[in-house]
Protein backbone atom coordinates (compact mmCIF):
# COMPACT_ATOMS: atom_id res chain seq x y z
CA UNK A 1 0.00 0.00 0.00
CA UNK A 2 2.56 2.26 1.06
CA UNK A 3 4.95 1.50 -1.78
CA UNK A 4 2.14 2.21 -4.59
CA UNK A 5 1.65 5.46 -2.15
CA UNK A 6 5.75 5.87 -3.11
CA UNK A 7 5.66 4.97 -6.63
CA UNK A 8 2.52 7.27 -7.17
CA UNK A 9 5.33 10.25 -5.32
CA UNK A 10 7.97 9.60 -7.64
CA UNK A 11 5.39 9.62 -10.64
CA UNK A 12 4.85 13.27 -10.09
CA UNK A 13 8.70 13.84 -9.52
CA UNK A 14 9.33 12.61 -13.00
CA UNK A 15 6.60 14.52 -14.26
CA UNK A 16 7.91 17.68 -12.83
CA UNK A 17 11.42 16.54 -14.36
CA UNK A 18 10.28 15.95 -17.70
CA UNK A 19 8.73 19.13 -17.89
CA UNK A 20 10.68 21.11 -16.25
CA UNK A 21 9.09 22.71 -13.37
CA UNK A 22 8.75 21.95 -9.33
CA UNK A 23 5.74 24.19 -8.94
CA UNK A 24 3.25 22.87 -6.56
CA UNK A 25 0.56 22.93 -9.11
CA UNK A 26 2.75 20.92 -11.86
CA UNK A 27 3.39 18.24 -9.19
CA UNK A 28 0.24 17.81 -8.45
CA UNK A 29 -1.20 17.50 -11.91
CA UNK A 30 1.56 15.06 -12.23
CA UNK A 31 0.56 13.24 -8.73
CA UNK A 32 -2.90 12.91 -10.48
CA UNK A 33 -1.67 12.26 -13.49
CA UNK A 34 0.19 9.23 -11.85
CA UNK A 35 -3.00 8.04 -9.91
CA UNK A 36 -4.72 7.59 -14.03
CA UNK A 37 -1.19 5.54 -14.93
CA UNK A 38 -2.15 3.27 -11.54
CA UNK A 39 -5.19 3.02 -12.51
CA UNK A 40 -4.83 2.29 -16.60
CA UNK A 41 -2.34 -0.66 -15.09
CA UNK A 42 -4.87 -1.78 -12.43
CA UNK A 43 -5.08 -5.15 -12.91
CA UNK A 44 -1.25 -6.11 -13.38
CA UNK A 45 0.05 -4.05 -10.48
CA UNK A 46 -3.03 -4.39 -7.93
CA UNK A 47 -3.23 -1.00 -7.65
CA UNK A 48 -6.88 -1.53 -7.53
CA UNK A 49 -7.29 -1.22 -3.60
CA UNK A 50 -4.84 1.73 -3.22
CA UNK A 51 -7.44 3.38 -5.47
CA UNK A 52 -10.28 2.77 -3.87
CA UNK A 53 -8.85 3.42 -0.48
CA UNK A 54 -8.28 6.91 -2.12
CA UNK A 55 -11.27 7.54 -3.36
CA UNK A 56 -13.02 6.50 -0.16
CA UNK A 57 -10.62 9.17 1.57
CA UNK A 58 -11.47 11.48 -0.57
CA UNK A 59 -15.33 10.36 -0.27
CA UNK A 60 -14.78 11.21 3.83
CA UNK A 61 -13.53 14.52 3.51
CA UNK A 62 -16.05 15.57 1.48
CA UNK A 63 -18.80 14.21 3.75
CA UNK A 64 -16.80 16.28 6.53
CA UNK A 65 -17.05 19.19 4.82
CA UNK A 66 -21.17 18.47 3.90
CA UNK A 67 -21.63 17.97 7.59
CA UNK A 68 -20.03 21.19 8.82
CA UNK A 69 -22.43 23.61 6.50
CA UNK A 70 -24.78 21.30 7.65
CA UNK A 71 -24.75 21.71 11.59
CA UNK A 72 -23.78 25.52 11.27
CA UNK A 73 -26.88 25.53 9.32
CA UNK A 74 -28.84 23.81 12.36
CA UNK A 75 -27.25 25.53 15.04
CA UNK A 76 -28.40 28.86 13.47
CA UNK A 77 -31.75 27.07 12.90
CA UNK A 78 -31.58 26.57 16.73
CA UNK A 79 -30.01 29.86 17.67
CA UNK A 80 -32.36 31.85 15.48
CA UNK A 81 -35.35 30.40 17.26
CA UNK A 82 -37.69 33.06 19.32
CA UNK A 83 -38.00 30.36 22.00
CA UNK A 84 -35.29 27.83 22.36
CA UNK A 85 -36.11 24.78 23.44
CA UNK A 86 -33.90 21.99 23.51
CA UNK A 87 -33.39 18.60 25.78
CA UNK A 88 -29.43 18.30 25.41
CA UNK A 89 -27.87 14.89 27.08
CA UNK A 90 -24.64 13.07 27.68
CA UNK A 91 -25.08 9.58 25.73
CA UNK A 92 -22.80 7.30 25.61
CA UNK A 93 -21.25 5.53 22.91
CA UNK A 94 -20.51 1.92 22.25
CA UNK A 95 -17.20 2.55 19.96
CA UNK A 96 -16.20 0.07 16.81
CA UNK A 97 -13.34 1.11 15.83
CA UNK A 98 -10.19 0.28 18.19
CA UNK A 99 -7.24 2.26 17.28
CA UNK A 100 -5.80 5.41 18.60
CA UNK A 101 -6.06 7.14 15.04
CA UNK A 102 -9.34 6.07 14.32
CA UNK A 103 -10.91 6.95 17.67
CA UNK A 104 -9.41 10.64 17.18
CA UNK A 105 -10.98 11.21 13.90
CA UNK A 106 -14.64 9.58 14.83
CA UNK A 107 -13.90 11.94 17.73
CA UNK A 108 -13.39 14.99 15.38
CA UNK A 109 -15.69 14.02 13.16
CA UNK A 110 -18.99 13.64 15.44
CA UNK A 111 -17.71 17.15 16.92
CA UNK A 112 -18.13 19.27 13.48
CA UNK A 113 -21.34 17.09 13.31
CA UNK A 114 -24.94 18.35 13.77
CA UNK A 115 -25.78 19.04 18.00
CA UNK A 116 -22.91 16.57 19.14
CA UNK A 117 -20.20 17.33 20.73
CA UNK A 118 -17.47 14.03 22.12
CA UNK A 119 -16.64 14.84 25.90
CA UNK A 120 -14.53 11.73 26.64
CA UNK A 121 -13.14 8.48 26.08
CA UNK A 122 -13.35 5.85 28.70
CA UNK A 123 -10.31 4.55 29.64
CA UNK A 124 -10.62 1.08 28.24
CA UNK A 125 -11.28 3.14 24.70
CA UNK A 126 -15.19 1.11 24.39
CA UNK A 127 -17.22 3.91 24.83
CA UNK A 128 -17.03 7.75 23.69
CA UNK A 129 -19.69 10.16 25.86
CA UNK A 130 -20.92 12.25 23.55
CA UNK A 131 -22.66 15.39 24.54
CA UNK A 132 -26.27 16.37 22.24
CA UNK A 133 -27.68 19.40 22.02
CA UNK A 134 -31.15 18.06 21.36
CA UNK A 135 -31.27 14.26 22.18
CA UNK A 136 -35.00 13.19 21.91
CA UNK A 137 -34.38 9.64 20.81
CA UNK A 138 -30.65 8.87 22.40
CA UNK A 139 -30.65 5.19 19.69
CA UNK A 140 -31.90 7.13 16.80
CA UNK A 141 -28.17 9.16 17.65
CA UNK A 142 -26.46 6.26 17.98
CA UNK A 143 -27.92 4.32 14.59
CA UNK A 144 -27.20 7.52 12.79
CA UNK A 145 -23.19 7.92 13.97
CA UNK A 146 -22.96 4.04 13.32
CA UNK A 147 -24.12 3.90 9.95
CA UNK A 148 -22.71 6.85 8.56
CA UNK A 149 -19.28 8.05 10.04
CA UNK A 150 -17.92 5.08 11.71
CA UNK A 151 -18.70 2.35 8.17
CA UNK A 152 -17.01 5.37 6.86
CA UNK A 153 -13.81 5.34 8.75
CA UNK A 154 -13.89 1.74 8.29
CA UNK A 155 -13.79 1.61 4.77
CA UNK A 156 -11.44 3.60 3.98
CA UNK A 157 -8.85 2.88 6.84
CA UNK A 158 -9.21 -0.67 6.99
CA UNK B 1 -9.97 39.60 -11.02
CA UNK B 2 -13.28 38.74 -12.96
CA UNK B 3 -16.42 40.94 -12.02
CA UNK B 4 -18.13 37.39 -10.84
CA UNK B 5 -15.21 36.12 -9.14
CA UNK B 6 -15.70 39.47 -6.73
CA UNK B 7 -19.38 39.06 -6.87
CA UNK B 8 -18.42 35.39 -5.35
CA UNK B 9 -15.61 36.77 -2.77
CA UNK B 10 -17.99 39.32 -1.29
CA UNK B 11 -20.84 36.58 -1.27
CA UNK B 12 -18.57 34.30 0.50
CA UNK B 13 -17.50 37.39 3.17
CA UNK B 14 -21.17 38.61 3.97
CA UNK B 15 -21.92 34.49 4.75
CA UNK B 16 -18.90 33.89 6.72
CA UNK B 17 -19.03 36.37 8.94
CA UNK B 18 -22.99 36.04 9.41
CA UNK B 19 -22.18 32.58 10.41
CA UNK B 20 -19.52 34.01 13.11
CA UNK B 21 -22.54 36.16 14.40
CA UNK B 22 -24.99 33.34 14.55
CA UNK B 23 -22.16 31.72 16.60
CA UNK B 24 -22.03 34.57 19.28
CA UNK B 25 -26.12 34.58 19.27
CA UNK B 26 -25.79 31.01 20.30
CA UNK B 27 -23.24 31.82 22.55
CA UNK B 28 -25.39 34.49 23.81
CA UNK B 29 -28.46 32.53 24.11
CA UNK B 30 -28.14 29.02 24.92
CA UNK B 31 -28.29 27.72 28.94
CA UNK B 32 -25.45 25.74 29.77
CA UNK B 33 -21.49 26.09 28.67
CA UNK B 34 -21.23 22.46 27.12
CA UNK B 35 -24.04 24.00 24.61
CA UNK B 36 -22.25 27.02 23.98
CA UNK B 37 -19.25 24.96 22.92
CA UNK B 38 -21.47 23.31 20.14
CA UNK B 39 -22.62 27.40 18.87
CA UNK B 40 -18.83 28.04 18.74
CA UNK B 41 -17.13 24.99 17.50
CA UNK B 42 -19.38 24.96 14.84
CA UNK B 43 -20.69 28.28 13.22
CA UNK B 44 -17.82 29.87 13.80
CA UNK B 45 -15.41 27.68 12.37
CA UNK B 46 -17.18 27.31 9.33
CA UNK B 47 -17.22 31.35 9.35
CA UNK B 48 -14.01 31.89 9.88
CA UNK B 49 -12.79 29.10 7.68
CA UNK B 50 -15.22 30.77 4.87
CA UNK B 51 -13.74 34.67 5.48
CA UNK B 52 -10.10 33.01 5.16
CA UNK B 53 -10.89 31.40 1.67
CA UNK B 54 -12.81 34.21 0.34
CA UNK B 55 -9.37 36.49 1.00
CA UNK B 56 -7.08 33.55 -0.44
CA UNK B 57 -9.24 33.74 -3.88
CA UNK B 58 -9.37 37.20 -3.74
CA UNK B 59 -5.88 37.51 -4.09
CA UNK B 60 -5.87 34.98 -6.95
CA UNK B 61 -2.38 33.39 -6.47
CA UNK B 62 -2.13 29.81 -6.20
CA UNK B 63 0.49 29.92 -3.33
CA UNK B 64 -1.76 32.02 -1.30
CA UNK B 65 -4.72 29.78 -1.70
CA UNK B 66 -3.01 26.61 -0.52
CA UNK B 67 -2.01 28.34 2.25
CA UNK B 68 -5.12 29.41 3.05
CA UNK B 69 -6.96 25.82 2.25
CA UNK B 70 -4.14 24.40 4.84
CA UNK B 71 -4.90 27.08 7.11
CA UNK B 72 -8.95 26.14 6.83
CA UNK B 73 -7.75 22.01 7.58
CA UNK B 74 -5.78 23.13 10.25
CA UNK B 75 -8.96 25.34 12.26
CA UNK B 76 -10.95 22.09 10.98
CA UNK B 77 -8.59 19.78 12.74
CA UNK B 78 -8.14 22.32 15.99
CA UNK B 79 -11.60 23.29 16.93
CA UNK B 80 -13.26 19.89 17.73
CA UNK B 81 -9.82 19.34 19.82
CA UNK B 82 -9.85 22.69 21.51
CA UNK B 83 -13.85 21.76 22.43
CA UNK B 84 -13.21 18.13 23.78
CA UNK B 85 -10.65 19.66 26.03
CA UNK B 86 -12.56 22.52 27.23
CA UNK B 87 -15.74 20.02 27.84
CA UNK B 88 -13.85 17.01 29.25
CA UNK B 89 -11.51 18.92 31.40
CA UNK B 90 -14.98 21.50 32.96
CA UNK B 91 -16.94 18.10 33.42
CA UNK B 92 -14.18 15.81 35.09
CA UNK B 93 -14.28 19.11 38.02
CA UNK B 94 -17.24 19.40 38.43
CA UNK B 95 -19.01 21.84 36.11
CA UNK B 96 -22.99 20.53 36.04
CA UNK B 97 -24.47 20.38 32.66
CA UNK B 98 -28.06 22.70 32.99
CA UNK B 99 -31.23 21.28 34.16
CA UNK B 100 -32.85 20.40 30.73
CA UNK B 101 -30.29 17.66 30.44
CA UNK B 102 -31.98 14.40 30.53
CA UNK B 103 -29.38 12.10 29.84
CA UNK B 104 -25.99 12.12 31.58
CA UNK B 105 -24.81 8.70 30.95
CA UNK B 106 -21.06 9.66 32.01
CA UNK B 107 -22.26 10.41 35.78
CA UNK B 108 -23.00 6.78 36.16
CA UNK B 109 -19.52 5.41 35.32
CA UNK B 110 -17.02 5.44 38.20
CA UNK B 111 -14.71 7.72 38.31
CA UNK C 1 -18.35 45.17 -19.54
CA UNK C 2 -16.59 47.41 -17.56
CA UNK C 3 -20.16 48.50 -16.48
CA UNK C 4 -20.02 45.02 -15.15
CA UNK C 5 -16.37 45.51 -13.42
CA UNK C 6 -17.55 48.65 -11.91
CA UNK C 7 -20.65 46.97 -10.12
CA UNK C 8 -18.49 44.42 -9.24
CA UNK C 9 -15.69 46.14 -7.20
CA UNK C 10 -18.44 48.89 -6.09
CA UNK C 11 -20.42 45.71 -4.77
CA UNK C 12 -17.28 43.97 -3.27
CA UNK C 13 -16.99 47.36 -1.12
CA UNK C 14 -20.06 46.96 -0.20
CA UNK C 15 -19.92 43.34 1.10
CA UNK C 16 -16.37 44.20 2.76
CA UNK C 17 -18.06 46.86 5.01
CA UNK C 18 -21.20 44.62 5.58
CA UNK C 19 -19.25 42.29 7.24
CA UNK C 20 -17.04 44.52 9.48
CA UNK C 21 -19.84 45.72 10.82
CA UNK C 22 -21.80 42.16 11.45
CA UNK C 23 -18.08 40.98 13.07
CA UNK C 24 -17.82 44.42 15.11
CA UNK C 25 -21.18 43.74 16.50
CA UNK C 26 -20.57 40.15 16.91
CA UNK C 27 -17.40 41.20 18.76
CA UNK C 28 -19.32 43.37 20.96
CA UNK C 29 -21.62 40.72 22.03
CA UNK C 30 -18.64 38.09 22.49
CA UNK C 31 -17.02 40.88 25.40
CA UNK C 32 -20.70 41.15 26.49
CA UNK C 33 -20.42 36.95 27.22
CA UNK C 34 -16.94 37.23 28.86
CA UNK C 35 -18.33 39.91 31.19
CA UNK C 36 -21.22 38.08 32.03
CA UNK C 37 -19.68 34.81 32.40
CA UNK C 38 -21.03 32.99 34.66
CA UNK C 39 -18.36 30.25 34.84
CA UNK C 40 -14.27 30.26 33.85
CA UNK C 41 -15.48 27.74 30.95
CA UNK C 42 -17.93 30.00 29.27
CA UNK C 43 -15.45 32.53 29.10
CA UNK C 44 -12.63 30.67 27.43
CA UNK C 45 -15.00 29.37 25.00
CA UNK C 46 -16.08 33.58 24.48
CA UNK C 47 -12.47 33.71 24.28
CA UNK C 48 -11.83 31.19 21.34
CA UNK C 49 -14.87 32.48 19.36
CA UNK C 50 -12.97 36.03 19.81
CA UNK C 51 -10.27 34.92 18.30
CA UNK C 52 -12.45 33.33 15.21
CA UNK C 53 -14.33 36.81 15.12
CA UNK C 54 -10.27 38.05 14.77
CA UNK C 55 -9.83 36.07 11.63
CA UNK C 56 -12.75 37.03 10.54
CA UNK C 57 -11.61 40.60 10.87
CA UNK C 58 -8.23 40.20 9.46
CA UNK C 59 -9.69 38.33 6.48
CA UNK C 60 -12.20 41.33 5.79
CA UNK C 61 -9.72 43.47 6.01
CA UNK C 62 -6.77 41.62 3.68
CA UNK C 63 -10.01 41.69 0.73
CA UNK C 64 -10.14 45.74 1.45
CA UNK C 65 -6.30 46.72 1.70
CA UNK C 66 -5.55 43.66 -1.19
CA UNK C 67 -2.41 42.44 1.40
CA UNK C 68 -2.22 39.04 1.35
CA UNK C 69 0.29 38.60 3.64
CA UNK C 70 -3.04 38.80 5.98
CA UNK C 71 -3.21 35.13 5.41
CA UNK C 72 0.25 34.21 6.88
CA UNK C 73 -0.78 36.39 10.27
CA UNK C 74 -4.62 34.61 10.19
CA UNK C 75 -2.86 31.18 10.51
CA UNK C 76 -0.41 32.20 13.38
CA UNK C 77 -3.58 33.67 15.15
CA UNK C 78 -5.48 30.47 14.93
CA UNK C 79 -2.79 28.79 16.24
CA UNK C 80 -1.99 30.92 19.17
CA UNK C 81 -5.84 30.89 19.99
CA UNK C 82 -6.09 26.87 19.61
CA UNK C 83 -2.77 26.52 21.72
CA UNK C 84 -4.29 29.41 24.64
CA UNK C 85 -7.22 27.57 24.37
CA UNK C 86 -5.91 24.08 25.25
CA UNK C 87 -3.40 25.94 28.10
CA UNK C 88 -6.78 27.46 29.25
CA UNK C 89 -8.37 23.88 29.81
CA UNK C 90 -5.39 21.99 31.33
CA UNK C 91 -5.49 25.18 33.83
CA UNK C 92 -9.40 24.56 34.51
CA UNK C 93 -8.49 20.91 35.29
CA UNK C 94 -5.36 21.11 37.23
CA UNK C 95 -6.96 24.18 39.61
CA UNK C 96 -10.39 22.80 39.67
CA UNK C 97 -9.08 19.06 40.94
CA UNK C 98 -6.28 20.85 42.97
CA UNK C 99 -9.80 22.48 44.63
CA UNK C 100 -8.86 26.27 43.64
CA UNK C 101 -11.61 28.41 46.06
CA UNK C 102 -12.84 30.00 43.32
CA UNK C 103 -13.51 27.26 40.99
CA UNK C 104 -15.18 25.57 43.51
CA UNK C 105 -17.42 28.62 44.41
CA UNK C 106 -18.55 28.61 40.61
CA UNK C 107 -19.00 24.75 40.84
CA UNK C 108 -21.23 25.24 44.05
CA UNK C 109 -23.15 28.09 41.74
CA UNK C 110 -23.96 26.28 39.21
CA UNK C 111 -24.81 22.97 41.02
CA UNK C 112 -27.40 25.35 43.33
CA UNK C 113 -28.46 26.94 40.01
CA UNK C 114 -28.96 23.14 37.98
CA UNK C 115 -29.20 21.09 40.88
CA UNK C 116 -32.33 21.08 42.41
CA UNK C 117 -34.35 19.56 39.85
CA UNK C 118 -31.13 16.89 39.58
CA UNK C 119 -33.19 14.37 41.25
CA UNK C 120 -36.08 14.29 39.13
CA UNK C 121 -33.78 13.78 35.82
CA UNK C 122 -35.30 10.12 34.73
CA UNK C 123 -32.78 7.61 34.83
CA UNK C 124 -29.84 9.50 35.46
CA UNK C 125 -26.96 8.71 38.13
CA UNK C 126 -26.39 10.10 41.35
CA UNK C 127 -24.81 13.23 41.20
CA UNK C 128 -21.35 13.30 42.56
CA UNK C 129 -21.23 15.94 44.86
CA UNK C 130 -18.21 18.28 46.57
CA UNK C 131 -17.69 15.61 48.54
CA UNK C 132 -17.23 12.69 46.00
CA UNK C 133 -13.25 13.56 45.33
Amino acid sequence: MTGLFLINILLALAWGAVTGSFAEVNLLFGFLLGTMALYLIREQAGSDRYLRRFWLIFVLAMTFVYELVLSAVRVASIVLRPKIELKPGIIAYPLTVDRDFEITMLANLITLTPGTLSVDVSDDRSTLYIHCIDVPDKQATIDDIKNSFERKILEAFR
Amino acid sequence: MTPFLEIAVGLVLVIGSAFSLIATLGLLRLKDVYMRMHAGSKAGTLGSGLMLIALAVHTGEVDVLTRALAGVVFFLLTAPVAAHLLAKASYEVGYRPCSDTHIDEMGKRDT
Amino acid sequence: MSGLAEFSSAFLDVCVNISLAVLTVAFVLIVLRIVRGPTLPDRVVALDMLVAVGIGYIAAIGVQTDYFLYVDIAIALGLVGFLATVAFARFVLNRGLARDPTIVDEIRETELREGRSKANVAGSAAPQGEGAR
